[in-house]
């Protein structure tokens, strides 16, 4: 039983909503027009209930199984966000909307789960709810934690959540996953760093905050090269420096320096946090000058759970017969790692094949991909939850 | 089936080798005296075969079954050498030898393997041949590579090897192990940075060695903190730092610095060495001088091969009740030379709450000997079966 019959003759409808998102894009919290796009289309699905404007802009929606005699609930995900980027894919429903781009598949992933409600919808060949979570701003705006802020788990008693993502490089079609650490938290580290400033002639009655502010770079490369432990990943990376000045003859007051921390492990990211904060603050003594360190944890680690991760392989060996079970983590981060925190569940990749990498201006989601996802959710919907 | 009862008969006489042989440790290539132990042992048992001198203080032995129509031929290895440390268990048996100690359990390996031996002897209850090698220089001098470079492999027509080695925090006699890379490649640096010597006094008449040392050893960590995918594993650590000169008031025209890579892939190991030459040349051309780099590949990653690893968990698990996957090493084992010319597979038995190896308070632990044996044994009977 791979792909459904049924998910073959949508799979033409699924491929125009998914190019008309596409040449529609909005940022986080703004995605009013695809919001509204995606109620429509569930409305005329014929869903059981539906719920607009759920942590600004996104959508949740029922559709209830044949029976329910055994009181369960699946939430299914995706995300309807795009990104601040100019597109220059070349397809012809290219984006409409200047400088900003689906380059991450979003509207694949709204799409596909679209298709899978209308075949649920029409089928309801399944005991207990199915709950769609349709949630904005994935890309850095946290819009999976502010769904879980506002209730949606407890509201409609969700017990186990799966959501997919397309991945470039995989053959189109082919699933990957792996129990565990999936993907890494990314937290943010923004270091001020203030000396007193001068004449560049006369260093010595400065005190530099850009030589601190580098010796501060130089010693956060240690983090990953000598504190973590070699069999754990890490990533430190300093995205940014600004001196508070901006010619050739004055040493500046302040330097700012920003940059990202990512993690698979919480002892290891709970370590790299207290790094950064000694090192900076430590070396920036060393140079005389004051070292304000604001650290901000970002999306937590995806972190998959065994048995759903089990479920969600199995509903892909149904679908795709070979799945890839120990696919390497990302140090990418992911904000359903807020929903996996709030339910057990499971997150999966689907194959985009060789169509450009995530967020590049020339990134293609391949729609041909669409009836492998579909089917992925339905099959996931019917083995958790079978027919009697 | 767990531990075979001649083994518990045994266990005095091979505890009674161990410790002589822990009392007596020998460095790298010079086991002689271990070497003529195992030699004259192996005689004693009445093995078809015994040649010493492979590997130069290697020792081979050849044991036939009651059957020889498989044509098989397995290869089961010990290491003998001990380290250069100066022991502070306060054993009765304690190392006779200064600043010479059996710090890593090859004593244990070494007698575990006898009683094999000598068991595998007295049954021959298998339908094939045993090769058991006896290996000096595993600690450093790659005894192993020097075994398999005197064509052990060919002459005795050996199809798989095998090894154990003992492991400290693990519960006694319980084994772990796992597939693939295991045991991480070791590759040794040696930098030697020339400038311009002169009086400290007068910096600009010189080409400063330290700093431009000083500066590589920091770029150096950019290799793990930047240039390798922070899911693979590596360390790269700068050991040894020393000036041509050791005086207060001189700029030395020298600095030499020592250190080791440890990798799990080929790419990563490549990697190392491309970016460790690069680095270190073009900070010494930074600073005016020049870099001379020694970067010596040496024990290779240890892979374990499936089908083998397969196996010995197999054996591992009707010995000791369960076999665990054991966590990749960062160490280095030159038992991968054997791996690489033959399949097969190395595991790791619990030595129980002791001292870390290497260290010198560590002692093997003689309860680990009948699991140990067992296992050897197993592995024979079990891949080398009599028709019944």
């Amino acid at each position: 039983m791979p792909i459904r019959n049924r998910l073959g003759e949508t799979h033409a409808d699924v491929t125009a909503w998914r190019q008309h998102l596409h040449a529609h894009p909005e940022l986080g919290f703004a995605e009013h027009e695809t919001a509204a796009f995606v109620a429509q289309t569930l409305r005329e699905i014929g869903v059981d209930e539906m719920v607009t404007g759920v942590a600004q802009t996104g959508i949740v929606a029922v559709i209830k199984g044949r029976t329910d005699t055994a009181g369960r609930v699946i939430g299914l995900r995706a995300d309807m966000d795009a990104l601040p980027i100019t597109e220059a894919s070349g397809v012809d429903f290219s984006s409409k909307n200047h400088g900003v781009m689906h380059a991450c598949g979003h509207d694949g992933h709204t799409s596909i789960l679209l298709g899978a409600a209308q075949y649920l919808a029409e089928t309801r060949n399944f005991d207990g709810t199915v709950v769609l979570f349709f949630q904005p701003a994935e890309e850095g705006g946290g819009g999976g934690r502010e769904m879980v802020n506002a209730g949606v788990m407890d509201r409609w008693g969700v017990q186990e959540v799966y959501g997919l993502h397309n991945m470039p490089g995989l053959p189109t079609g082919q699933f990957a996953i792996r129990s565990g650490a999936l993907l890494a938290s990314a937290d943010e580290f923004e270091v001020v760093v203030t000396g007193k400033g001068g004449h560049a002639a006369a260093p010595h009655q400065a005190r530099d905050p850009n030589l601190a502010a580098a010796h501060i770079l130089l010693g956060l490369q240690s983090i990953t090269s000598r504190n973590v432990d070699p069999l754990h990943a890490s990533v430190v990376s300093v995205c940014a420096l600004h001196s508070d000045v901006d010619t050739h003859n004055v040493i500046p007051q302040t330097t700012r320096m920003t940059g990202t921390v990512r993690a698979l492990d919480a002892g290891v990211r709970d370590m790299m946090e207290a790094r950064v904060q000694a090192i900076a603050t430590a070396t920036a003594q060393a140079y005389d000058c004051v070292a304000e360190v604001t650290y901000t944890r970002g999306y937590p680690i995806t972190v998959n759970h065994p048995d759903e991760t089990e479920y969600a392989a199995a509903a892909a060996r149904a679908v795709a017969g070979d799945v890839i079970t120990d696919t390497p983590p990302v140090m990418a981060a992911e904000d359903f790692s807020y929903m996996l925190e709030a339910r057990p569940g499971a997150y999966i990749f689907l194959g985009n094949g060789d169509n450009g990498t995530l967020h590049h201006p020339a990134y293609r989601f391949d729609d041909n991909a669409i009836p492998a996802g579909c089917s992925w959710f339905v099959e996931l919907v019917e083995q958790r939850m079978p027919a009697h | 089936m767990p531990i075979k009862n001649r083994f518990a008969d045994l266990h005095a006489d091979i505890t009674a080798w161990r410790r002589d042989i822990h009392t007596h440790p020998e460095i790298l290539f010079d086991t002689h005296r271990t070497s003529a132990l195992v030699a004259d042992k192996l005689r004693d048992f009445g093995c078809d075969e015994v040649v010493t001198g492979i590997g130069r203080t290697g020792v081979v032995g050849v044991i036939k079954g009651k059957a020889g129509s498989s044509g098989k031929v397995i290869g089961l290895r010990a290491d003998m050498d001990a380290l250069p440390i100066h022991e502070q268990t306060g054993l009765d048996y304690a190392s006779q030898t200064p600043n010479a100690m059996h710090a890593c359990g090859h004593d244990g390996h070494t007698a575990m393997l006898l009683g094999a031996a000598q068991y595998l002897a007295e049954t021959r209850n298998f339908d094939g041949t045993v090769v058991v090698i006896f290996q000096p220089a595993e600690e450093g001098g790659g005894g192993g590579r020097e075994m398999c470079n005197d064509g052990m492999m060919d002459r005795w027509g050996i199809d798989e090897v095998y090894g154990m080695h003992n492991w400290p925090g693990r519960p006694v006699g319980e084994f772990a192990i796992r597939t693939g890379p295991f045991f991480a490649a070791t590759d040794l640096l040696q930098i030697e940075f020339e400038g311009l010597g002169g009086h400290a006094a007068k910096p600009q008449e010189t080409v400063d060695t330290t700093l431009m040392a000083s500066h590589a050893v920091t770029a150096l960590q950019s290799i793990v903190s930047r240039n390798a995918d922070p899911i693979d594993r590596i360390v790269v650590s700068i050991t040894s730092f020393e000036t041509s000169s050791k005086a207060f008031n001189v700029i030395p025209q020298r600095v030499q610095i020592m250190g080791t890579v440890r990798t799990m892939s080929a790419e990563m190991r490549d990697l190392a060495e491309k970016r460790v030459t690069e680095i270190c040349q073009g900070i010494a051309a930074t600073f005016g001088g020049v870099a001379r780099v020694d970067y010596q590949r040496n024990y290779p990653v240890m892979v374990n091969h499936d089908a083998q690893t397969e196996f010995a968990a197999e054996v591992a698990r009707s010995v000791s009740g369960q076999c665990d996957e054991a966590p990749l090493v960062m160490g280095g084992e030159d038992f991968a030379f054997m791996l690489e010319e033959r399949p097969g597979a190395y595991i790791l038995v619990g030595n129980g709450d002791t001292a870390m190896v290497h260290h010198p308070e560590y002692n093997f632990n003689d309860e680990a000997i009948p699991a140990g044996c067992s296992w050897w044994a197993e592995i024979v009977e079990q891949r080398l079966p009599l028709a019944s």
